[in-house]
């Protein structure tokens, strides 16, 4: 179903968004970044800003989350699972994120599920905004990842000028706009139109940025990127991991115990498949020792044909989020590009 | 979930980030493209900023060793008995001294200073990494004066000449090195210096070998070059006539390679260079004469005094700066001004209401080796001096040794008393990182247990000794600091502003320099018939034993698993080496050189030369048996 809704009554809304549960939205902090954060009040929430450097993918799979209680009982030891129930709205989430949490969503989803993953993942409603403008670094429109959404969300707002159109995808983005159905109205066939308008638009303006996808997956599915190209792109990566932790499909973890004196908190935690240590086993093997190898395996998970067929899609969504982390200059447009061209230019 | 915009602790260049919290408990880091040295960039200990303090072993309750049993007690008790302690050693007329650290914060720094100075009424105080850099901070002193000038660290992106005098610059200093990799993508010229094929050098225009210890000869030959490029400049050479005689005859009979006309002519050709200097830790004489000769080639090409332009000094940890500034050095009063300076001494004593101690303390190595009760204040003396093993026999023997710390280290285990402070994510403060700019810490969770933030802890230990005075926040002490310290006047204002307020010291440019002529270095150890290979301390820092590496589970696991298989250490050669002695990887073969000998695995390096062999600087105390003293030696490789 689709509806508007006008711009002075939005903060009725997040209003009652706020009163049903923690609303997380682009908030303007104090030294000018925006990054997604609880909001108090409707006017905290940014509705012009240029995408969030930390991906809002930290409120399905936080970089430290909490699995199980363990406690010392005498001889014994109890273990309690933690989940965390909490029912959020990710509000004013850009396409290309929320497309980022369907696929961490779909890979906690596949066999053996993970519950707590999923259990905060269904308590979340997400709320989108699409971009008339697409941001300066994306590249969306390569990974069918935005600017607009025709799936994932659960509703989707478009800027029209006076008012939003308001497009519902799912129950629960029923269930967000049924608490004050007053707010809005069926959306005339004009103003769905101007939505159809906008996108083409937004299309239409993308830049120079752009990632050929298709001819880096042939070149990596089949083996055929030479291992001296590896390794020349590895010389331009200084191993930070910030590819890895700003991805909104990466979900790399390892495991850790914090707390003490017979009380201990089982986490997972962030991790990045770029670390060295990251596959260092007990014994001191270490399988992929040289960067090369890790950044081969980076984007054979990335990009290669085996793992699009298991994902129908590749594992990134256009954000352009590792052009502006990456210290050294391996970022994912960088790298797709000299694997098609076989050839780096830095 | 909330963010606080808070200082990297880890080094010198001061990168910008949000720690997170939910809850009140530490959950994460995020980067800011705000931030002007960061934009919105971080390296791997960066991302992992928050681990330390969350997941390390804390100190959570005032501790004092009672019959060989360390006991809790009353942060009072602690106090007293510390005091009491202390006061005794005193009068029976035992030295006493104190540690700052470059991993404390300037108000920790100062007041550190302030106790040693104006409470226990000597200038035993130190910091360990000083015994690292204080020779490359007397080098660059004797060409740039006392304020050793600094250039931005976003200047190096725009630079169209990098000279690097290589560590590994890649490991201690990331954000560093994504600036010069930001340059090396927009055309610049790098050129690097060092014994070692490190990721900067393999991405360099021009690698300068040299052989380790050696440095010194590459420098004299850009310097010559420099110098037979400037005088085909006919203006230039009038202007500088009398320098450029002396230093053209101390360097005229230097060769100069096509590769040195190369290098020359691409650092003297461009409009704006960066000169960075790595911090290697090599013995005295030798680093202050590499630091010396490196300024003035950075003169004599005209950017040292210019604007995008200039040299930084790569230190490793983050307030390397901030603690010298402090004065927390045997030789130099806060301000860094020097011990007789009269005017200094006057304005410490109107402000601490008590009279300096005139002689020279001192520095680290001795000080552990001399006082009868030492104060160590967030550090641990055996991971950071260059013979680490000396230095913990020496705190062995000392008869008091108070520890504050945040987190649980060797010295603290070796600690009389322990006093816990809080970690850098739950304390305010400041921090100077390598270009000199001043930037907050600020309190995003709370301490453990009964830690208390450093500058109270320092703070009533200076109130128990007299040179009391009653600061309500690290603020307070901040303001002490701008009347202390001339050039941080008006910091604690400036600083106060929202957001990512930082202030720079003030620029130099347009200072005079003295370009002094580079004497021929010593001759450095070489190989020869019955030593064939060189062994070399790698003196880029040892990341792997500082606690905010240690306490991280993230970034400990490489050093651990290295230590585990290698529980005595190891040293690294080149395959063409390993080959002609019949070695594989893991092997153990004997070392030996004039100093003695010892039994070490081998690891293989492709980075390295053939007749190169390297210790980590992890593993130096290993290989002490055959090190010696020295930071180079010969050494024959025979089989176990």
């Amino acid at each position: 179903m689709t509806y508007a809704i006008e711009k002075r009554a939005i903060t009725e809304w997040l209003q009652k968004l706020l009163e049903t549960g923690e609303v997380i939205a682009p908030v303007r902090g104090p030294c000018g970044d925006v990054l997604f954060s609880t909001v108090r009040s409707p006017e905290q929430v940014m509705w012009d800003f240029q995408n969030t450097l930390p991906p809002p993918k930290q409120f399905v799979l936080p970089q430290t989350d909490p699995l199980i209680k363990i406690k010392r009982n005498g001889e014994r030891h109890e273990i309690e699972t933690t989940y965390d129930d909490t029912r959020r709205f990710l509000f004013n989430v850009r396409s290309c994120d929320a497309q980022g949490i369907a696929f961490l969503t779909r890979m906690h989803e596949m066999e053996p599920a993970d519950v707590s993953y999923l259990r905060r993942a269904y308590n979340l409603t997400i709320i989108t905004l699409a971009c008339n403008t697409p941001c300066s670094l994306g590249f969306c429109v390569c990974t069918g990842s935005g600017p607009f959404l025709n799936d994932n969300y659960d509703v989707q707002l478009t800027d029209l000028g006076e008012g939003f159109l308001v497009e519902v995808g799912s129950e629960k983005g029923e269930s967000a706009i049924s608490g004050v159905p007053n707010l809005f109205r069926e959306a005339t066939e004009d103003q769905v139109l101007q939505r159809e308008r906008l996108e083409t638009e937004a299309k239409n303006q993308f830049g120079e940025q752009t990632c050929h996808f298709a001819s880096a997956m042939r070149r990596i599915s089949t083996g055929r990127v030479q291992d001296a190209l590896w390794e020349k792109m590895s010389e331009w990566c200084l191993e930070c991991g910030g590819c890895n932790l700003v991805c909104p499909t990466c979900y790399c973890f390892s495991v850790k115990d914090l707390g003490s004196d017979g009380s201990w908190t089982r986490c997972r935690m962030w991790d990045s498949c770029q670390y060295a240590a990251f596959t260092l086993e007990a014994s001191g093997h270490n399988p992929r020792a040289d960067r090369k190898q890790r950044m081969k395996r980076r984007f054979f998970h990335k990009a290669s044909a085996q793992y699009y067929q298991r994902d129908c899609a590749v594992g990134c969504v256009g954000c352009g989020r590792c052009i502006k982390v990456c210290l050294g200059a391996t970022n994912m447009p960088a790298v797709v590009g000299a694997i098609r061209k076989g050839k780096w230019d830095g | 979930m909330s963010a606080c915009a808070t200082t990297c602790p880890s080094c010198s260049c001061g990168c910008g980030l949000y720690l997170l919290t939910s809850n009140g408990q530490l959950t994460g880091v995020a980067p800011s493209e705000s931030h002007p040295v960061s934009s919105g960039k971080l390296c791997a200990r960066g991302w992992s900023a928050h681990e330390a303090t969350l997941c390390g072993e804390r100190l959570r309750w005032p501790l004092l060793r009672k019959n060989g049993k360390v006991e809790p007690v009353s942060w009072d008790e602690a106090y007293d008995q510390i005091s009491k302690r202390l006061k005794e050693l005193i009068e029976a007329g035992k030295s006493v001294g104190v540690l700052g650290s470059a991993r404390a914060t300037n108000e920790e720094n100062y007041l550190a200073g302030k106790l040693a100075r104006a409470g226990l009424h000597t200038n035993n105080v130190d910091f360990p990494y000083h015994s690292l850099c204080r020779p490359l901070f007397a080098g660059l002193e004797e060409v740039c004066g006392e304020r050793i000038p600094t250039t931005s660290l976003d200047g190096i992106a725009s630079s169209q000449a990098i000279l690097l005098l290589e560590g590994n610059l890649a490991e201690t200093h990331p954000r560093a090195a994504s600036l010069v990799m930001r340059a090396v993508e927009k055309s610049a010229f790098l050129v690097t210096i060092g014994y070692r094929m490190t990721q900067m050098a393999r991405l360099s225009s021009l690698h300068l070998a040299t052989t380790p210890g050696n440095e010194l000869e590459v420098i004299r030959g850009l310097l010559a070059a420099v110098l037979e490029l400037r005088g085909l400049d006919r203006n230039w050479a009038a202007v500088h006539g009398e320098e450029y005689e002396a230093l053209w005859r101390a360097v005229e009979k230097v060769e100069r390679s096509n590769e040195l006309r190369q290098a020359a002519e691409w650092m003297t050709r461009a409009e704006r260079a960066t000169f960075l200097l790595a911090c290697n830790g090599g013995e005295g004489e030798q680093a202050r004469k590499d630091a010396g000769a490196f300024a003035t080639l950075a003169a004599v090409t005209g950017h040292l005094n210019r604007r995008g332009s200039g040299l930084l000094a790569l230190v490793a940890r983050s307030n390397v700066r901030g603690a010298c500034d402090m004065g927390v050095t045997p030789e130099r009063l806060p301000g860094y001004e020097r011990l007789d300076d009269e005017q200094t001494r006057q304005r410490l004593e109107d402000l601490w209401n008590t009279k300096l101690p005139p002689d020279r303390g001192y520095s680290t190595e001795d000080l552990l080796q001399s006082v009868s009760g030492l104060i160590v204040l967030a550090d641990d003396p055996p991971s950071v001096v260059p013979i680490g093993q000396r230095a913990m026999a020496a705190m062995e023997k000392v008869d008091l040794l108070v520890v504050l710390d945040a987190f649980v280290t060797p010295t603290v285990q070796k600690a009389h008393a322990v006093l816990p402070i809080a970690s850098f994510a739950e304390t305010e403060g400041t921090l100077t990182n390598m270009e000199g700019r001043i930037q907050r810490l600020r309190a995003a969770a709370n301490s453990p247990g009964k830690a208390k933030a450093g500058w109270q802890v320092i703070g009533e230990l200076c109130a128990r000794f007299g040179a009391g005075h009653s600061y309500t926040s690290a603020n307070d002490v901040l303001s002490e600091i701008g009347r202390a310290v001339p050039r941080y006047a008006g910091i604690a204002q400036r600083l106060s502003e929202d957001g990512w307020s930082t202030a720079l010291l003030e620029d130099v440019e347009g200072a005079k320099f003295l370009i002094h002529a580079p004497g021929a270095a010593a001759v450095a150890e070489s190989s020869c018939a019955r030593w064939p290979y060189v062994l070399v301390r790698d003196g880029s820092f040892d990341w792997g034993r500082d606690p905010l590496v240690t306490c991280s589970p993230t970034l400990s696991r490489d050093y651990q698993s290295e230590r585990k298989l290698f529980p005595n250490g190891f040293v690294e050669m080149c395959q063409r080496d390993a080959d002609a002695l019949s070695l594989s990887a893991g092997r153990r073969v004997r070392l030996r050189s004039v100093h003695g000998h010892a039994v070490v695995p081998i690891k293989v390096r492709r980075e390295l030369k053939p007749g190169v062999l390297s210790v980590p600087y992890a593993f130096r105390d290993d290989l002490a048996g055959v090190l010696g003293r020295d930071s180079v030696t010969a050494v024959s490789v025979e089989p176990p």
